[in-house]
């Protein structure tokens, strides 16, 4: 397969996985600032929102402040910023289109269902039912294309870069949720157990799919240090930190394996799954969430820096 | 080194047990240089495989059987890629203090014959606990002869130093209890060993020992083969003796007549190029 055929459906997982992701923070936004203010304390959900999509460098660049309609318009349609929902569908589109034969139809018929669906939608103004309406879609268009994916490529390398691309975009996505609510996350907390820690609790759990799963696991109410234990370690949880690095790898492995060559990419995604694995949530804590995050943010952007220079360059 | 390895642990009973009650430490962990790239284990008789980590982090598998059977079989499979790294264990989970591993335990009890020889091992540089480790590493392996017949599992490590024999077990635990009289912590390392000279078809895991010197970590000595763990070695299991780190243990109810039988296989498995 060529670089370029590698790179592009690698680009297209991933840029299909962020969209995804970036309606999730806005809708478990919308749904926190939806409360009564007593519930919300003083916290600005909009900032906090722009800091979890990663972009506030760029954000206050365009937009004096964060509130929801400025928050909404850059994450979701700005064309300024290189990743909102639409600019990532216009990415993914693009990237589908230059590897189109490499993709089966079904795949194809769903992303570019998508782009052409989205002229639909405009530039908003939206009303805060068609908006939620809007990520709904965005969602579900990203559920089909997986879902076709999944259903109908062969699985050889396009399958696998495929898989690779949306494992690390998921990976970073949610340390980053938790790197930004990491302080809610202290056991310290001055309100612990009161309303705002239930719902803003919840909301992190609400924005990765896992206020049921975490019931189903846990079968208590919502306790910080067990959040972090279901998103880090926790294996089954298809979101977990665990979980993508145990894609990464398997599919890293299937790939070596094809070319009968391994390299860099291999063994740093095996040595990050390893700490993954070797550490407990009492150790983390211990050493300081924040930090361990950060640094598996770093060790996952070297990861996607070694995949490309190995494969897709 | 990517290493393939099998090992098939057969009971037979002549009167059939109505159970079988089994843990297994026959699993490996990833850590920095060795890397488990598939395993699976295999119980010849319906049963649930409880899986679960024991207090040093290793994991452990255990199940029951029920009889009237008359064979048993676990067969544990798997490929392993592993890393040289000079003897030194990076990133592998450690539960507790090292200190903890200075513990005395029956099978590794200090007799005066054991202490005596620590000491003498370590009066060349008293100050330099790793040439101390080196040497007494030299002195186990030069001076007990590796004999398959006199010891058994067992054997306590004064009772192997006694006889001047024993196999990897028994050296392991002369070489863990001397490192201890001298106030280093050493530990009981289950695994396997790929050996160099083509030899496959091993009648058992192999057994050797970490020490911990402070600053550079855990260091593996393997007193069986006179060297410091390589990319031949993949650690399973670690314990503070034998029966802390054993692949199979385990009991039955009722039955008799019983007879063992292990076929350890530990192969190279087709190479992959590195770049």
């Amino acid at each position: 397969m060529l670089s370029r055929t590698a790179d592009s459906i690698y680009w297209l997982a991933r840029y299909v996985e962020r969209a995804e992701y970036l309606a999730r923070i806005l809708e478990a936004t919308q749904r926190l600032t939806a409360l009564p203010l007593a519930y919300c304390g003083s916290t600005n959900e909009w900032e906090s929102a722009v800091a979890t999509a990663g972009c506030t460098g760029s954000f206050y660049k365009t937009y004096p402040e964060a509130n929801e309609e400025t928050v909404t318009e850059f994450l979701a349609f700005a064309t300024v910023n290189a990743s909102s929902i639409r600019n990532c569908f216009e990415g993914a589109r693009s990237n589908a289109r230059a590897v189109r034969t490499a993709l089966t139809t079904e795949m194809w018929e769903a992303i570019n269902g998508t782009w052409l669906d989205l002229k639909r939608f405009g530039a908003g103004p939206f009303t805060r039912e068609e908006l939620a309406q809007f990520l709904r879609w965005v969602q579900e268009s990203s559920l089909r294309f997986d879902g076709s994916a999944y259903r109908t490529m062969l699985r050889n390398d396009a399958y696998w870069f495929s898989r690779l691309g949306l494992f690390i975009e998921r990976a970073d996505n949610t340390a980053r949720i938790l790197d930004v609510k990491y302080h809610l996350l202290l056991p310290a907390h001055q309100h612990v157990g009161g309303p705002l820690d239930y719902f803003q609790w919840a909301a992190i759990l609400r924005s990765v799919s896992a206020l049921t799963s975490y019931h189903w696991v846990y079968r208590e109410s919502l306790k910080p240090w067990l959040i972090a234990d279901l998103l880090i370690l926790n294996d089954q949880m298809p979101r977990s930190l665990a979980s993508c690095y145990e894609n990464l790898v398997r599919h890293l492995d299937l790939i070596a394996r094809a070319y009968g060559r391994q390299g860099p990419a291999q063994r740093l995604a095996r040595a990050i799954r390893t700490r993954i694995e070797n550490s407990r949530m009492e150790e983390i804590f211990q050493k300081g969430l924040h930090e361990f995050i950060g640094e598996f943010i770093a060790d996952n952007n070297r990861l996607g820096s070694a995949i490309t220079e190995q494969y897709l360059v | 080194m990517r290493i393939r390895i099998s090992h098939e642990t057969s009971y037979h009973y002549d009167a059939a047990p109505t159970g079988v009650i089994q843990t297994l430490r026959l699993t490996p962990r990833n850590h920095d240089d060795q890397y488990v790239v598939n395993w699976r284990i295999e119980v010849s008789e319906d049963c649930r495989l409880d899986v679960h980590e024991d207090a040093f982090g290793n994991i452990v598998h255990a199940f029951t059987a029920d009889g009237p059977f008359t064979h048993l079989r676990v067969c544990v499979e798997g490929e392993v890629e592993t890393q040289p790294a000079d003897g030194v264990v990076h990133g592998a989970v450690e539960r507790f203090p090292p200190s903890l591993f200075l513990r005395e335990t029956s099978l590794t009890r200090v007799d005066a014959a054991i202490a005596e020889f620590a000491r003498k091992s370590r009066s060349a540089q008293p100050a330099d606990p790793l040439s101390t480790l080196h040497r007494l590493l030299d002195c186990v392996h030069g001076e007990i002869v590796y004999d398959t017949d006199p010891t058994h599992v067992g054997t306590t490590a004064a009772e192997a130093f006694a006889l001047r024999r024993g196999v990897c077990q028994d050296l392991t635990h002369i070489f863990i209890a001397a490192a201890r009289s001298l106030g280093t912590p050493a530990r009981y390392i289950g695994g396997y060993f790929h050996r160099a000279d083509g030899i496959i078809q091993q009648d058992a895991g192999h057994a050797w020992a970490e020490a911990y010197v402070p600053e550079l970590g855990w260091i593996a000595f393997d007193p069986a083969n006179g060297i410091c763990a390589t990319d031949a070695h993949v650690r399973v299991a670690v314990g503070l003796d034998y029966l802390g780190a054993a692949p199979v243990r385990g009991t039955r109810y009722g039955g008799g007549g019983e007879r063992l039988a292990v076929a350890v296989h530990v192969d190279q498995a087709g190479r992959q190029a590195q770049n």
